[in-house]
């Protein structure tokens, strides 16, 4: 019997979809949080509701990265797996993100059935060093799981993991409790207790190593939130009236969270008949001086463009969140990808002026629907909100963040412009229409259109007139750059490499520069909050680098910049490569990211 | 940003002149100068307040209108002004709404806003402007267009049967549905009024000149080769032309006799069905928020407390 103490490890649950890995992992964080420790949650989701069982496509599961640290990021490697059989099992190895080290308890309830397969699969795990632990769920258990119509088995394996991971049973059994307590019936709660119970004994009897994370005692109210409800709850405190989207992976869970709790906060849910209508609707609403929000993912965004263009010109706030996802076109709807950038920095025709700020972790997405209502309203613009499908999703712990209740965007406070390294903008902003009556204004009668006008609000077709109109919206957009400073950065304030990231990748690039810094690797970190526009200090940034990068996941070559590097080259003329620009749909890491780092500046001296 | 709208002052009343901006950019002749002053008179006769009136549209020759009342106004994007409309209409109940689009907007680019707009019964005036073919293009084929109709996308002749509007209107569940024309302006402002009084989405067809490009059609001097519907419940008959054609009896509570004269091919003017009691969208989501249990927004985080 082996305690390994770890100050960090990752596991994962897999099963198919459909089964409860999610539900069994969701009941297990609650309880690692209860005891003090410190968790980052992605769960793995199929695009599907339901793929065939035992098939590729079904896997479904969740990847806990566990710690006695504050962790912003999924991390590195998994330590240890548990698999409800060995499809989900090979197919999740593909992704190559298991330690040499790394342990495997596998079901082997389904070999009699497929005996070739769970061969192969071994096989596979012999060759690649990974050291399998077979079990059988017990007798009478596999009788508890028939009665219970084929589910259950997800809280045995909870069971299970309750004891590798050294937890009270009896804690857990009260998370239990507080998950389905009132959801069931007395008699299929009893089994699923008893599910639970005998799978902690199963591996009290077959497992002979658990894991040891040390716990430390936290100050201060404590919160447990995925992106999607920050963003959602961030909408409320921003003071946002309406909200009007149509459903998109991976967006929805924002409809849906505010579906049930806006009307309690005086806002309003309306799920549109289509992506234009969504953001059309927004458009009106803000027209009449009531601020409202759209989100969506790539798809919806391709959709929404003609009305984005449309805004900028009639002087409309608009507030649009795009979850990114995987593309292009339909792609991966439940994998991570940050390639939409081009898309929003360049998307509508014509010149096309906007802001874009992207969303980090969970505080960042409380605080964007703020940042972003500041923004579109000041410079009556189309403000983006970048998410993507791994902040989205992944739940995290935080101290609960300071609750805001804006109404009046002048009072946006100071630690949220700070939080996005922006000073706040001017007090009067030249708009292209003098007028910026709302309806209901008496003597403010206006009219607003898409077609050029002058500043009175009138159709107008000559050349200074439209190039008058250009230079106020630009300067709109100039007023950003200028109110923005230094962005946040890790490591040293000049040196051989400086890797600069956005959105997601935030939490990977600073744990990655740290691990730099401890081995006296000399690169530093650069993560953009706002990603359009840039920082206009930002030239001198890089020029105290030798050499500058970026990581992302989205496509790049040695042809072709990924997005970020393609912008920050043709904004700062600077030899900006992709570092790391995958479309794998997979999180960036921070091992890969120091690994690179030393590839790259060995490259460099040779 | 803020809604806070001063309180109304006396008015002076509103006279027509007050509702006028520039001269509109419209050919000479074109039906829509008729479909303006008929909403105009309309105003005027009800006293509407231009600051409380929004007129919205899309794009085409019909898309102009909101730059020529001087209320306030959005001109959207091509075949999307019901939902920018709906923007208004749910958070701004206070305003007087009306939606201004062409065959080619509402038929063809925005056909699916046509049909949820309908179905959600949000209340507004719905003005269709058909004239049967795509003008500020210059001359195409669009959904209203007659078979065989020459345009420049089709020389051959127009290649389909025309949609019917009404009955598409109608088949959606559309709650009030009336049809009348640019050149006969008491009906016109009539149809605004009784549309203008219906508690949800009021569907007004109008038939629409477009002497530029297809001048034979809607022969404007003649009125045998149309009808006016008439009840107690329904538009009266313009008094002006009615004694030179025929009017028929028309109950707009009859949804099956509604289809029936919508149907023939004939052309009818008056109001084909009336529903004052089907739900309104706008309505519903207003109440969920009147109805919720107001929470303050200081304790928006504790749900996730742990």
């Amino acid at each position: 019997m082996s305690v390994e103490k770890r100050s960090v490890t990752r596991f994962e649950l897999l099963m198919d979809a459909g089964f409860g890995a999610q539900k069994a992992g969701d009941i297990l964080l609650q309880a690692f949080v209860g005891m003090g420790k410190y968790v980052y949650v992605e769960p793995m989701i199929p695009a599907e509701i339901s793929p065939p069982a035992r098939t590729r496509p079904a896997l479904s599961g969740v990847i806990i990265r566990l710690a006695d640290f504050d962790v912003t990021n999924i991390g590195n490697d998994t330590d240890f797996i548990l698999a409800s059989h060995e499809m989900v099992l090979d197919t999740r190895l593909d992704d190559g993100e298991y330690n040499s080290s790394c342990r495997i308890l596998l079901d082997m309830g389904d070999r009699e059935a497929n005996p070739d397969s769970y061969e192969m699969v071994l096989k596979r795990c012999t060759r690649e060093g990974l050291s399998v632990i077979p079990f059988d769920v017990d007798q009478p258990s596999q009788a508890l799981v028939k009665e219970l119509g084929g589910k259950g088995q997800n809280l045995y394996y909870l069971g299970m993991l309750s004891y590798i991971y050294n937890m009270d049973e009896e804690i857990v059994k009260g998370e239990i409790q507080k998950t389905f307590g009132k959801k069931l019936k007395e008699d299929i709660f009893a089994k699923n207790m008893a599910l639970f119970h005998n799978g902690y004994q199963l591996a009290k009897e077959k497992v002979f190593f658990t894991f040891q994370v040390e716990s430390t005692p936290r100050q201060g109210e404590k919160i447990l939130i995925d992106g999607n409800t920050a963003l959602s709850m961030g909408i409320i405190d921003a003071g946002i009236k309406l909200f009007a989207g149509y459903p998109i992976t991976p967006a929805s869970s924002i409809m849906h969270t505010l579906a049930k709790m806006f009307p309690s906060y005086g806002g309003m849910v309306h799920q549109a008949e289509d992506e234009i209508a969504a953001i059309g609707t927004v458009i009106g609403s803000y027209y009449g001086g009531v601020p409202s929000v759209t989100c969506t993912s790539g798809p919806g965004l391709s959709l929404k463009q003609e009305f984005i263009g449309y805004a900028q010109v009639a002087e409309i706030p608009v507030i649009l969140i795009d979850a990114q996802r995987s593309g292009p076109s339909t792609g991966m709807p439940t994998k991570t990808e940050q390639s939409d950038l081009p898309a929003v920095i360049f998307g509508s025709h014509g010149d096309y002026t906007k802001v874009v700020i992207s969303v980090a972790n969970v505080i960042d997405c409380f605080y964007a629907p703020h940042m972003a209502r500041y923004l579109a309203e000041k410079l009556r613009l189309p403000v983006f909100i970048m998410s993507d499908f791994q902040t989205a999703n992944s739940y995290k712990v935080i101290t609960k963040p300071q609750v805001v209740e804006m109404d009046n965007v002048e009072d946006i406070p100071d630690f949220i412009l700070d939080r996005f390294h922006m000073n706040r903008l001017p007090k009067d902003i030249e708009m292209v229409h003098t007028s910026q009556a709302v309806p209901g204004t008496e003597g403010g009668m206006r009219r607003v259109t898409g077609l050029n006008t002058d500043a009175k609000g009138q159709v107008n077709y000559f050349s200074g007139t439209n190039q008058r109109s250009h230079q106020v919206r630009n300067e709109k957009v100039h007023h950003v750059r200028r109110a923005l400073v230094k962005p946040e950065m890790f490591g040293p304030d000049s040196g051989d490499l400086l890797v600069v990231g956005w959105g997601s990748a935030r939490g990977a690039i600073e744990e990655a520069m740290s691990l730099c810094k401890k081995q006296g690797i000399k690169a530093a970190g650069m993560h953009l909050r706002v990603v359009y526009p840039l920082p206009l200090i930002l030239k001198d940034i890089f020029a105290r680098y030798k050499k500058i990068v970026t990581v992302e996941v989205a496509y790049g070559d040695a042809l072709k910049p990924s997005p970020l590097a393609m912008l920050l080259r043709c904004e700062t003329l600077f030899d900006v490569q992709s570092m790391i620009a995958e479309a794998t749909g997979r999180p960036i890491r921070p091992k890969i990211i120091v690994n690179r780092v030393k590839e790259t500046l060995s490259c460099q001296s040779r | 940003m803020s809604i806070q709208v001063e309180p109304t002052q006396p008015q002076q009343p509103v006279v027509l002149k007050d509702l006028n901006t520039e001269n509109p950019r419209w050919c000479v002749g074109c039906g829509d100068f008729g479909i303006i002053m008929g909403l105009k008179r309309f105003i005027v006769e009800r006293q509407l307040q231009p600051a409380a009136t929004v007129n919205v549209s899309g794009i085409g020759c019909s898309g102009r209108a909101p730059n020529y009342f001087n209320t306030y106004g959005v001109h959207a994007i091509h075949g999307r002004p019901i939902t920018v409309a709906l923007g208004l209409a749910l958070t701004r109940p206070d305003l007087n709404l009306f939606v201004h689009a062409g065959d080619g907007d509402a038929l063809s680019i925005g056909g699916n806003h046509l049909m949820h707009g309908i179905n959600k019964n949000f209340k507004c005036v719905f003005l269709l402007y058909d004239n049967e073919l795509y003008a500020l293009t210059k001359n195409q084929t669009s959904p209203t267009t007659r078979k065989d109709h020459v345009t420049n996308t089709q020389p051959q002749g127009s290649f389909l049967q025309p949609i019917n509007p009404l009955t598409v209107a109608l088949g959606l569940g559309a709650s009030f549905v009336a049809s009348t024309a640019d050149w006969i302006p008491d009906h016109l402002t009539s149809t605004m009024k009784t549309a203008f009084d219906h508690p949800g989405f009021a569907f007004v067809h109008i038939s629409q000149r477009c002497p530029h490009f297809d001048p034979a059609n809607f022969d404007h001097k003649s009125s045998a080769w149309f009808s006016f519907l008439k009840h107690d419940k329904g538009i009266a008959p313009d008094r002006r032309i009615a004694p030179k054609t025929t009017v028929v009896e028309h109950d707009p509570s009859n949804l099956a006799a509604a289809f029936k004269i919508a149907s023939e091919g004939h052309r009818y003017f008056g109001l084909f069905y009336q529903n004052t009691a089907k739900p309104r969208y706008d309505q519903i989501l207003r109440d969920l928020v009147a109805r919720a249990e107001q929470k303050p927004r200081s304790k928006i985080l504790d749900h996730y407390l742990i």
